[in-house]
Order: C-alpha cells, then sequence, then structure tokens
C-alpha cells in the first residue's frame, strides 16, 4: 500500500526500522471514499479503525426528530472509529461519512494484533493513545458542559486549524452544541474585537 | 531575436463547481508542468468555459471565502457577477469587465450571479486568475481596481485582423489601466478569421494562451483549439497567432517572482510558518467580517 502518512506516523511514533513498517503495511488496505459517501452507517457493526491520509471524515449521529450532531471530524492524520461497535461487537449508533474526496488506511483488528506480535513497542503507545483519546473526550464534555460559544470555538480552531474553510459552519456549530446563528455572532464579536484597519 | 515556441498545449480538465455559480475547468496549477512556479507570477487559473446557466431566484455563487497573499483577478467574458467583501466594498463585473482585487493582507469575499442576470440565466463565461504578490507586498494593504469594458483600450490591428485589448501592461504602445506589483502582460487577442497577431515579451517572462473563442495556429505550427491552453516555452521573446476562425484569447505574460511559495487553499505565502498565521489570523476575525 501507499499510504505514506500513516507509515510516517508509524515511524516516527515507533523505533522501528521503515522496510519493516512497509512490510507489515501489506497486511493494510487503502480506500477512496468519494465526497459523502458512508464509511459506516446505523445499526452496521463496524470493522475497521479509519486513519485518514487525505480528505475529511465526520462521525456523527442522528436524533428521533431527525437532527444530526457531529461527534467529531477527522481530518488528514487523524482516526475516526466507532469503539462500542468494533471492540464491543454492537450495532453502531454512528455514521461515518467523507466529507471530501478522502483516502482512507482501513485498520482491522488482525492487524492491531500483528503490530502487537511484531513491534514491542506498539502495545504502550497503542495504550498512550488510547489515553490521548480519552483526554480529548474528557476535555470535550467539560466543554460542552460549562463552557461559554467563544471558548468552545477557541479551542475548536485551536484543535482543527483549517476546518473552518472546509466545513460549512451549520457543521460546525453541530459539533460546539451551538446553534449557527450563535457561531456566526460569536465569530462576528471576535472579528469587532480583533480586526484592525 | 528569437521565436518563442509552444511547450504544452494543454486540454481542458474535468469541470468542477466552485460553490454552485462557477462551473471551472482548472489550468494553474494542476495541469501538467503547469504549477505555481512555473507559471508565477500567474498561481492559480480557473476558467468557466461558455455554460448556460438556467433561471435562478436565488443567486448562484461562493459564500464568505479569505484570501492572502496575492491579487484575484476576474474576466467577464458572458454573464454578470455581483461581489461584496469585509471592507464594505462591492459592485457588478458586467460583459467585458475586469475585476482586479489585491487581497494582499486579507480580505473576506464572496461572489455570485447578479441578481437580475440570474433571475433570466444564460451562458455564462469568465476567468479567474490569482496574481502572486512579492514578499514585500504580501502583507500590504488590500485594495480594488474595478475596470470597466469601456476603459480598456484596444490596437487596431492592420489588415483587418482584429484588435488587441489591454488590461495591464502594454501592446505596441498601448497600456493597459490595470496597476501591478510586477511586470505583467494581460491582453484580450480578438481575431478576425485570417487575422495574424504578434508578440513579443522577454523570453524569461513566464507566457501562455488561453483560446477562449474560435480556434488559432501558433508559429504557423500548432493548432490550440477552443477551451486549450498554450503554455509557451522560455525559449525566445516573439511568436505570432493566426485565427483559424473568429477567436478570442487571452493572452498573459509576466516575469516570474522568484521567491518560495507555501499555499494552502485560499492564502498564498512564503513559508510554512507565514501559512499557520494566516489560518490563525482568519480563524480569529483578524480578515474581518462578512455577512453570509
Amino acid at each position: 500500500m501507499n499510504g505514506s502518512n500513516f507509515k510516517t506516523y508509524l515511524t516516527s511514533n515507533l523505533e522501528v526500522a521503515e522496510e519493516e513498517i512497509s512490510s507489515l503495511l501489506e497486511n493494510c488496505v487503502t480506500k477512496i471514499f468519494k465526497k459523502g459517501q458512508f464509511l459506516l452507517r446505523k445499526n452496521e457493526y463496524c470493522k475497521h479503525a479509519f486513519f485518514v491520509e487525505e480528505g475529511l471524515l465526520r462521525q456523527y449521529s442522528i436524533n428521533e426528530k431527525g437532527k444530526e450532531h457531529i461527534l467529531s471530524f477527522a481530518p488528514e492524520n487523524w482516526f475516526a472509529t466507532d469503539r462500542e461497535s468494533s471492540v464491543f461487537n454492537q450495532p453502531s449508533v454512528y455514521y461515518i461519512q467523507a466529507l471530501e474526496d478522502s483516502k482512507v488506511v482501513m485498520i482491522d483488528e488482525d492487524f492491531i494484533r500483528l503490530l502487537s506480535e511484531k513491534i514491542p513497542a506498539f502495545t504502550d503507545f497503542n495504550n498512550r493513545l488510547l489515553h490521548n483519546h480519552i483526554r480529548h473526550l474528557q476535555n470535550r464534555i467539560n466543554l460542552l458542559l460549562s463552557a461559554a460559544a467563544e471558548d468552545r470555538y477557541l479551542q475548536f480552531i485551536k484543535m482543527y486549524p483549517d476546518l473552518l474553510l472546509r466545513v460549512p459552519q451549520t457543521m460546525i456549530a453541530s459539533y460546539l452544541g451551538i446553534t449557527p446563528e450563535t457561531l456566526s455572532r460569536v465569530r462576528k464579536e471576535l472579528a469587532q474585537k480583533n480586526f484592525k484597519t | 531575436m528569437k521565436t518563442r515556441t509552444v511547450e504544452i498545449i494543454a486540454s481542458p480538465r474535468e469541470p468542477h463547481l466552485v460553490g454552485d455559480g462557477f462551473r471551472v475547468h482548472n489550468f494553474i496549477p494542476s495541469g501538467y508542468r503547469m504549477d505555481m512556479q512555473r507559471m508565477n507570477p500567474f498561481i492559480m487559473l480557473d476558467y468557466n468555459s461558455t455554460h448556460n446557466f438556467p433561471p435562478a431566484d436565488k443567486p448562484k455563487g461562493v459564500g464568505v471565502h479569505p484570501h492572502r497573499g496575492f491579487e484575484t483577478v476576474t474576466i467577464a467574458y458572458k454573464g454578470k457577477v455581483q461581489h461584496h467583501d469585509s471592507s464594505g466594498g462591492g459592485g457588478v463585473i458586467g460583459e467585458g469587465d475586469v475585476q482586479w482585487m489585491t487581497a494582499a493582507s486579507g480580505v473576506l469575499h464572496k461572489e455570485y450571479h447578479e441578481e437580475e442576470w440570474s433571475k433570466k440565466g444564460g451562458d455564462f463565461q469568465m476567468v479567474q486568475l490569482w496574481v502572486n504578490l512579492p514578499k514585500k507586498d504580501k502583507m500590504s494593504a488590500p485594495k480594488y481596481q474595478a475596470i470597466k469594458y469601456e476603459d480598456i483600450k484596444r490596437y487596431e490591428l492592420e489588415k483587418n485582423a482584429g484588435n488587441i485589448e489591454v488590461i495591464a501592461g502594454e501592446y505596441k504602445g498601448i497600456k493597459g489601466p490595470a496597476s501591478t506589483f510586477t511586470p505583467i502582460h494581460m491582453l484580450n487577442a480578438k481575431l478576425n478569421k485570417g487575422g495574424k497577431a504578434v508578440f513579443e515579451f522577454p523570453a524569461h517572462y513566464n507566457t501562455t494562451l488561453l483560446v477562449l473563442e474560435g480556434s488559432i495556429v501558433i508559429n504557423g505550427k500548432e493548432e490550440a483549439p477552443t477551451n486549450h491552453m498554450a503554455l509557451m516555452a522560455n525559449d525566445g521573446e516573439k511568436f505570432e497567432i493566426e485565427a483559424s476562425d473568429k477567436a478570442v484569447v487571452l493572452v498573459l505574460s509576466g516575469e516570474p517572482i522568484n521567491e518560495p511559495i507555501a499555499a494552502h487553499g485560499p492564502f498564498v505565502m512564503n513559508t510554512r510558518e507565514e501559512l499557520m498565521e494566516a489560518f490563525n489570523d482568519f480563524n480569529n476575525g483578524k480578515f474581518g467580517y462578512l455577512e453570509e
């Protein structure tokens, strides 16, 4: 496979030769998804973690009133998956969809097992990733419960510096748990504060 | 004086939509051998070949977006575009008009089919070009040049061959109304069938021809049909075009800006750090605010 970002990601985080990673990566498939295409739908079983080589994914749910709620965005070098489905073998409550034409590395359980067997440092690294993910989720819950709209927005642009240009504002508002009107007001107030002619 | 030869005749790529109002073929920078450095100072060229838009109550176009580090030049051949920007400016680009926007340190703008035009619909044909700015001018203040068709002077060719409209730079002593930061010639050659025109630019100026109507033969040899772009080599100064049938050709020639390019989305700077700063400034409202 040609997944070069994923290869760089692994070699820079694990002390392992590039040739070894290259041969291990032959057990991994890279797929192209067109804009709008689904990688996972509600009630399906998630069999992969998706690593984004190029493009952009979103993970979201739809409530009983038909409203979308965006759980996460995954641009280049990010992962998206549904752990409840993939690890605990439950039908998914989420959708994962490509927001741009995307190139995605499909990581399955066998590949994780193979990496754990062949690269001793992988298990520690994977644990650290998991802790980092939990930290991110904790921060996100805390922001959604306690932070003002502006703080949520400021955190968002720090974490996703280029998404404002790639994603419609309604989706960003959905991710932040605010209305599009509030997001627009926050951005207008920031501009009034920061724009110098 | 040496003859400047043809390097490539590029066919139009599959069109894509910019917003919902511009159906464009990108030539620069995605065309073969047409990357930003090769074409510098012309760092992006989207060509909306003639396309019939049906009547629409809600004007189609592109919503609010930023630019920094270059100029956008919109040349309207058919149809009308309305635009607004974060400094309160705005206007209509009508048929034959050229809008030259120096985004420089940064603007937010949006552009749509003009309201009345949109209600009727019709043929739409435009070129949007990004012109690079030298490092020293990338963070200068934004400005506009709204160039009306009436203000564009033309040179009448001999033997009823047609005429050359000069938007920027010069053709045989006729100067264009646009002011530029680096030397650029931007001309519309409107030739009658069989009409010939000769062009002379310094060999190191990057030079390209976009055939909007009709077809032409370059230097008596290579044919460039409608909607194709001819990239000229940097091997000489002088070349000749002849219209096989009534033709409109956009002629671009500019002195390359020999500085590094760091580009991402709507920002074209010199370093990665400057790009990150551009995203940061945009996210934090430093480009101002414009209602969607």
